[in-house]
């Protein structure tokens, strides 16, 4: 198949993975808004309310971060479970199709939730046109991170009940510890370099300074103070998962 | 012509403390347009045959080539010639047998108009119609199972992989099944099954393969099977003899209550004037698939121990 019939897959994919079943229930996408938002409400009651737009682009990535999850669950499922990765592996559908199609169901399920989030931080913090396009250039290379390495992971275990506990792990201490819903100036001076480890801290720095919030941390080193930096170590995470996901996923049982 | 070639396929699975190997140097050739069923007790490896070829699973030696394209070097070559009906697969739950069917052959690339004939027809075929916009959560497993096959078996594809395609169905949706697999093979699509209903195996298959261990005991048609056990006929007594009194006439067993000789036509007029003197009544017919593969398998695991 070609280029273009590949991406007619993933579409087809996305369609009826992602657009029929929030059709169908739409319930679907509280389930997605929930979490996130209730940190935002918790951070609304005991924060000061100066870092309540920190929560709002919080809850932003939060959302972005969460396709991962979302992705590892439904990939492993459909493998696991139902047997249907199986039916796309034995057919032209390509790996990049299918998983591009199972990414685009799962930021599918979470446009609505980000729709909001986005509302309500132009509500409480207006920001730019441009830095509004930014911000959803930002959204969509969180997205395209997370769901490669949803993905990835999905495809290293042969059992949904070893695959559950690691999804959460991972997308916890990727999309609630990291400095998301607070200032990365609020980490110890002395463990801000282990939130670099992080690939969400660089999407949140990215995120605070597009929309104009300070909060960023600073090293006095030229290059790793200036959003370059962020977005270097965005990219650089979004690559190495993407390859992942391309080249070292399980496609094929071994 | 040959389409699909194994050629020294092995398997060995080292998960567990011990390794497995579930295939040993299998050699197989199906030719195209054929149906050929694999049989098999449960981990005898047609699952794992099946996943090499439909490029599901490494194998640790040996190759396959589907219409000359090596599975393991040229896969997505192999993949545009393929179809498969995976093991206990299951549906999107939130999807229709219509969207099943149509939006697995537009991800395919099948157009758009060739799409809605092919749903059209496939399931009409399969008795699908009258439930074709429910959703697969209410349907029954068999309905579910039924409208995974009618979506592999709508592709047309070149070659199709049927992993225990009627597991679950009841006896008429087997035979609607059975009715559209035959279309497909007349049409020139290759077929390889397996199952462990064996009459749907003798109803359907050009050819078969048995297979166990990993090794394949026997290779040919279901008939050519049955003759080698030299014995045709399958006489059934309504009630128990002793099996000293019929041991010369071929292979003696009990079931459900009854003495079962498998015999040769010569020895029928025997056999039956035996029962009119006991006035028991007695049931003759050919030997069905099923005694030739237990005894074949049977055969195959003593000469192993």
């Amino acid at each position: 198949m070609s280029v273009g019939s590949q991406a007619y897959a993933a579409v087809r994919i996305c369609y009826f993975n992602g657009i029929i079943p929030l059709w169908r229930s739409p319930l679907l996408i509280a389930a997605v808004f929930l979490t996130p938002f209730s940190f935002l409400f918790f951070l609304f009651v005991i924060a000061p309310h100066a870092l309540f737009p920190y929560g709002v682009v919080g809850g932003l990535l939060f959302t972005a971060l969460f396709t991962g999850s979302g992705m590892l669950n439904d990939c492993a499922y459909l493998r696991l479970e139902r047997q249907l990765q199986q039916v796309f592996v034995a057919s032209p559908v390509s790996p990049l199709g299918y998983i591009l199609g199972m990414a685009l169901s799962e930021l599918a399920f979470s446009i609505p939730a980000m729709a909001l989030f986005l509302g309500i931080l132009f509500l409480v913090h207006p920001v730019s046109a441009l830095a509004g396009i930014g911000l959803v250039g930002l959204l969509l290379l969180t997205w395209l991170m997370a769901t490669s390495l949803g993905f990835f992971i999905s495809t290293l275990f042969a059992q949904l009940r070893e695959i559950w506990p690691i999804g959460t792990l991972v997308f916890s201490v990727l999309a609630v510890l990291p400095p998301i819903f607070y200032p990365a100036t609020e980490i110890p001076a002395a463990w801000r370099w282990v939130a670099f480890l992080a690939p969400s801290t660089f999407a949140a720095q990215l995120a605070d300074r597009l929309v104009g919030l300070g909060g960023a941390i600073t090293t006095g080193i030229p290059f790793v103070d200036t959003p370059y930096f962020d977005l270097a170590g965005l990219l650089g995470f979004a690559l190495l998962f993407g390859a992942a996901a391309l080249f070292f996923a399980r496609w094929r049982e071994r | 012509m040959v389409v699909l070639e194994a050629r020294g396929l092995s398997k060995t699975y080292r998960k567990g403390p011990t390794p497995v190997r579930a295939l040993d140097r299998v050699d197989l050739d199906i030719e195209r347009g054929r149906l050929f069923a694999f049989l098999g007790r449960n981990g005898a490896g047609k699952t794992t045959f099946i996943k090499i070829a439909a490029t599901l699973l490494l194998p640790t030696e040996g190759e396959v080539l589907l219409f000359d394209r090596d599975v393991v070097r040229e896969p997505s070559a192999a993949r545009r010639q393929m179809a498969l009906v995976p093991q206990e697969g299951k549906l999107f739950y939130h999807l229709t047998p219509r969207e099943h069917i149509r939006e697995y052959l537009r991800v395919r690339g099948v157009s758009a108009e060739t799409t809605k004939s092919r749903t059209d027809a496939i399931l009409e075929e399969m008795g699908l119609l009258p439930y074709q916009n429910m959703i697969a959560l209410r349907l029954s497993g068999g309905l579910q199972q039924r409208t995974l096959v009618a979506m592999i078996l709508a592709t047309e594809a070149p070659f199709l992989f049927l992993d225990e395609p009627t597991l679950g169905m009841d006896p008429f949706a087997r035979r609607q099944v059975w009715e559209v697999i035959r279309k497909a093979t007349s049409r020139g699509s290759t077929v390889l099954l397996t199952t462990h209903y064996l009459d749907e195996a003798e109803q359907l298959s050009d050819e078969l393969a048995v297979i166990e261990g990993g090794h394949i005991l026997y290779h040919g048609t279901s008939e050519a099977l049955k003759s080698t056990m030299g014995r045709e006929v399958r006489v059934q007594f309504a009630g128990t003899l002793r099996p000293e009194e019929l041991a010369s006439f071929g292979k003696v067993f009990a079931e459900r209550g009854r003495t079962v000789v498998l015999t040769t036509r010569a020895s029928v007029p025997e056999l039956t004037e035996l029962a009119l003197a006991r006035g028991i009544e007695i049931t003759v017919g050919p030997v069905a698939l099923e005694e030739a593969f237990l005894e074949l398998v049977g055969r195959g695991i003593e000469e192993e121990e």
